[in-house]
């Protein structure tokens, strides 16, 4: 009961403060839908992702690339969600440094989590890209090369 | 009344004299089975081994002569534990680096995938010194028997689980006289943090 009304002054809340602004482009309900995905997103990455790339997303030497200030991520939404998905095998190079160490796929995770997870590492460690959605994903998904 | 106050006297000497006993003379136990002979007690010893390192040089007991170290069981494709208990590895590595008391000794529990090459490149790439920090593969059947048998950790074949292999995520303390003298949980810092202290404690008792 007590987690619904704060669930319910959270998003009274988020939407008074876009009300005010007014020009946001970001809906009150988008925002709202943002902070769950991030919320969801900062749990599975910790649980799937950091070993490897940190909590701080700054990676392990030349073994794990870093996502915290990571070129990788410029432009590339499509292929971070396969790689989430199917993980990675062969040469990377990420600012300008080559990694070569085989990243495993995680086929246990729902669309849903993936996008959880690749909007928490958009919008992360400076990053601000905004929400990732399941249907983006799902469509990424499918797009997804098998190699 | 006179000799109430001489008991608490009393008591409060051997109080302070305790506390600065347990402060100074703190040691690490010896883990693992003992055996009383000639009522000597003998402790857990690692066995003698044989393994090669990412430099493609030998590695045994002798390497380690005069030298305190930590070993541990991973292999380089490991997706689960491994990546973390390298990176709380690499910690023990940047606060003994300058020690030459000191050293590491990862072994390869996937010694067919995890060639000299491949250790090599990993090691390089972690960006630690091969005279330090070891990594060896060798006969499989050798690693895991000095696992189990020396090191007291599990090392086996899995092909249900990720990466194909179940191992325990410790790290194991060896003395200078090869005696087990701590095993940590290498996946925790705060084990990691403990293991430090003790190595400290331990390299004190060849001062």
């Amino acid at each position: 009961m007590t987690k619904i009304v704060i669930a319910f002054y959270t998003a009274v809340i988020l939407v008074s403060c876009t009300g005010k602004t007014g020009e946001s482009s970001v809906s009150a309900s988008e925002q709202v839908k943002l902070e769950q995905y991030l919320v969801e997103g900062r749990t599975l990455y910790l649980q799937h992702c950091s070993a490897c790339h940190q909590a701080d997303g700054k990676g392990l030497a030349r073994l794990y690339p870093p996502l915290s200030q990571s070129d990788y991520l410029e432009g590339n939404v499509e292929k971070v969600v396969c790689n989430i998905r199917n993980g990675l095998n062969g040469p990377i190079t990420v600012n300008g440094i080559e990694y070569n160490q085989a990243m495993s796929a995680n086929y246990n995770l729902t669309p849903l989590e993936i996008a959880e997870i690749t909007t928490y590492v958009y919008n992360s460690w400076g990053r601000s890209d905004g929400l990732i959605s399941v249907l983006e994903v799902e469509k990424y998904l499918k797009n997804c090369s098998k190699d | 009344m006179k000799n109430k106050g001489s008991i608490l006297l009393t008591f409060l000497i051997a109080v302070i004299a305790l506390s600065c006993d347990l402060q100074t003379d703190k040691k690490l136990p010896y883990l693992g089975r003992r055996q009383i002979a000639n009522g000597d007690t003998i402790f857990h010893t690692i066995a003698d081994f044989k393994f090669v390192n990412q430099d493609s040089n030998y590695v045994t007991q002798e390497t380690f002569a005069g030298k305190i170290y930590v070993a541990d069981f991973f292999f380089t494709s490991c997706p689960t534990i491994c990546p973390v208990m390298k990176t709380q590895m690499l910690r023990v590595y940047e606060r003994y680096k300058d020690d030459p008391q000191v050293s590491i000794l990862s072994h390869s529990i996937d010694p067919q995938h995890d060639t000299v090459a491949l250790l090599k490149s990993f090691a390089g790439r972690l960006g630690v010194e091969s005279n330090k920090w070891h990594f060896i593969t060798g006969d499989k059947e050798e690693i895991y028997k000095v696992g189990q048998t020396s090191y007291m950790v599990s090392a086996v074949e899995d092909p249900t689980e990720p990466g194909g292999f179940i191992h325990s995520g410790a790290f194991i303390l060896v003395d200078k006289q090869r005696r087990v003298r701590g095993i940590y949980d290498g996946t925790l810092s705060d084990q990691v943090d403990i293991l430090m202290s003790d190595m400290d404690l331990l390299l004190k008792e060849y001062d």
